[in-house]
């Protein structure tokens, strides 16, 4: 099992695309960066020395919808890696045959679908946590003070645990997905949940806010189907702490939240994913390959 | 032992396809050839055999093992007939993440890699990246992959189909050292010549079904063909066991005739046929039928049965 996991590990490693991704990460935190320098920069200017109620209220505005932002591109290309990673690890080794010479070697089809899920997962959790971090490093550090938020130890290590199962539950899925269906089938399933998943959010956002149940439900719906945005919005009511504060969408934007999901759904997620990850197996168990 | 054993493993696509109701056996040392034309199942028996593909009835054993469960290929090499490996390994990394997959002991790794490198012909060359390798470069890592773990029995799909003379010549030389290690291959092959070259048993298959099996020299024996130089003519009325003939060329009174018998048990019949009719004979040679023949030869008794129990 680890001898496959490790050749996942190297495989999407020496892929061109994950080149690419990782210089357009860069790319994109060397602008992150820039920007919130010069956002700490001006922001600090403006209002009475940073003072009074008004100018608290834009510092944590503006600082908590940029770290909002920032995260929130993370969470996205995070998640377009690890579907595009997966939706092509089994099937793509079948239609090229490529898989034959490995599955008749003494290993169980259950260790092969295991092997890929631990490899892929591991470099892609790397990956989010990675890049979670640059983001509130940058933000924390770059902004001057007057950017930084009053982020705790706690907060941070919770809030990086619930960002990290995205990846998870997509790549449990996409491997899903793969030991049945094409990479391009299984590709497109794969984003037009995530693009359902994210509008379910936004759904339940403006519900919440204008205490719609009807929109609210749609949303929670969504994230039962798919739970993928329900954790970036726990992941930012882990990190700003906004739940049931009616300043916080104001306060956040469109990147924060107001409405909660509960830890429940953490652990729903996390079922979600080790459920996805048994299916897979069973499903590839006795197929023809 | 038996290495291989099925009986009326059958797996169809669909109920259309694919290959049915073999039972054959392969012992242990031998190079066993599964002879048919493209598209005849050969690579589908074979891999269902390795557990690829699951069977859609009957049942089949590897050195005493059900197809399909982990310890049916402990001892087992295999090379596809579509191979393809990662690009992105050297031939030298395939190998070792194959040494890893077969458990081999790290400190045996590096010394059977090297091994299996030099018996394949890939000396010098196995630090290249496979994405640069031609197709028989590959073809030839594939098969160093199929002997690494020292298995009992090898199943070799179409071997030489991307290889030039000199490799096709190399890998019949390696199938050969290889049975001489005791070891079994078990040769896919449409290549009449590759069987007839190496092949101790053989097994025919047409159109998914097997038509004929056993040992080489047996499926020979189909019809029997000698070449007869005599003094004078032969004339009617033939033996039955005649089945044909054609004169050949005449010389200094001496004519030369091909003679088609019934089997090859009857070429002394027919030495005692002339002698009894007082013709001299100067020369009795058997005429070894090509695979071609006994190929179609197995393949027509097939159709015509086939036509008789339709009608």
């Amino acid at each position: 099992m680890w001898t496959i996991s490790k050749l996942t590990f190297k495989e999407i490693v020496s892929k061109r695309i994950f080149m690419i991704t990782i210089v357009m990460t860069l790319i994109f935190l060397a602008l992150y960066g820039t920007a919130i320098y010069f956002a700490g920069k001006e922001g600090a200017e403006v209002g009475d020395g940073g003072q009074g109620t008004e100018a608290i209220l834009l510092q944590q505005f503006v600082s908590s919808q940029l770290l909002g932002v920032g995260l929130y591109f993370s969470s996205f290309i995070t998640a377009l890696l690890a579907i595009l990673s997966s939706v092509s690890t089994i099937s793509g080794e079948v239609s090229s045959h490529q898989i034959d010479t490995w599955l008749m070697r003494p290993i169980s089809r259950s260790q092969f679908v295991l092997g890929k899920f631990m490899g892929l997962a591991f470099l892609m959790i790397a990956y989010a946590v990675c890049l979670f971090f640059s983001i509130i490093l940058l933000h924390q550090g770059i902004g001057t003070d007057w950017m930084a938020l009053n982020l705790q130890p706690m907060q941070l290590i919770k809030a990086v645990s619930v960002f990290a199962i995205q990846p998870f539950v997509l790549i449990a899925f996409g491997l899903l997905l793969s030991t049945r269906m094409t990479t391009l089938n299984a590709g497109i399933v794969s984003i037009m949940l995530y693009g359902a998943a994210f509008i379910g959010g936004f759904i339940e956002q403006f519900g919440a806010l204008v205490e719609k149940t009807s929109l609210v439900n749609i949303g929670i719906i969504m994230s039962l189907v798919f739970p993928i945005d329900s954790m970036y919005r726990k992941m930012t009511i882990l990190l700003f702490d906004t739940a049931d504060n009616p300043l916080s969408l104001a306060q956040g934007g469109m990147f924060t939240s107001i409405s909660t999901p509960g830890n429940v759904m953490v652990w729903y997620a996390v079922l979600y994913g080790v459920v996805a990850v048994i299916l897979a197996i069973y499903s590839f168990k006795n197929r023809d390959v | 032992m038996d290495v291989i054993q099925t009986n009326s493993l059958t797996k169809t696509y669909d109920g259309k396809g694919g290959i049915s109701d073999v039972t054959l056996s392969v012992g242990e040392g031998i190079v066993y050839g599964f002879l048919g034309p493209n598209g005849s199942g050969k690579s589908t028996f074979v891999r269902t055999l390795l557990g690829l593909l699951q069977p859609t009835s009957g049942e089949g054993y590897i050195l005493g093992e059900p197809i399909g469960t982990t310890k049916s290929r402990e001892q087992v090499g295999y090379l596809p007939e579509l191979f393809r490996y990662p690009d992105w390994l050297t031939g030298k990394q395939l190998l070792e993440s194959h040494a890893d997959l077969c458990k081999i002991p790290v400190r045996q790794r590096n010394k059977r890699i090297e091994e299996v490198i030099e018996l394949v012909g890939m000396t010098g060359r196995d630090n290249g990246r496979i994405s640069g390798f031609s197709k028989g470069m590959s073809q030839r890592i594939g098969l160093a992959c199929a002997i690494l773990n020292d298995p009992k029995v090898i199943f070799l799909d179409e071997p030489t189909s991307a290889l030039d003379p000199i490799g096709r010549k190399d890998v019949r030389d390696l199938m050969v050292y290889l049975r001489d290690q005791g070891k079994t291959v078990f040769l896919n092959s449409h290549l009449l010549y590759e069987v007839e070259s190496v092949c101790d048993h053989v097994s025919i298959v047409h159109q998914g079904e097997m038509i004929a099996q056993g040992p080489w020299r047996e499926l020979m024996m189909t019809e029997a063909q000698v070449e007869i130089v005599t003094e004078g003519s032969i004339s009617a009325p033939f033996p039955p066991f005649i089945t044909d003939y054609q004169k050949g060329k005449a010389e200094e009174g001496r004519t030369r005739w091909v003679v088609q018998l019934e089997t090859e048990k009857d070429i002394p019949k027919i030495l005692h046929h002339l002698s009894s009719r007082h013709i001299d004979v100067y020369e009795v040679k058997p005429i070894n039928p090509h695979l071609e023949d006994v190929f179609m030869h197995w393949v027509n008794r097939k159709k015509e049965s086939a036509y008789v129990d339709n009608q």
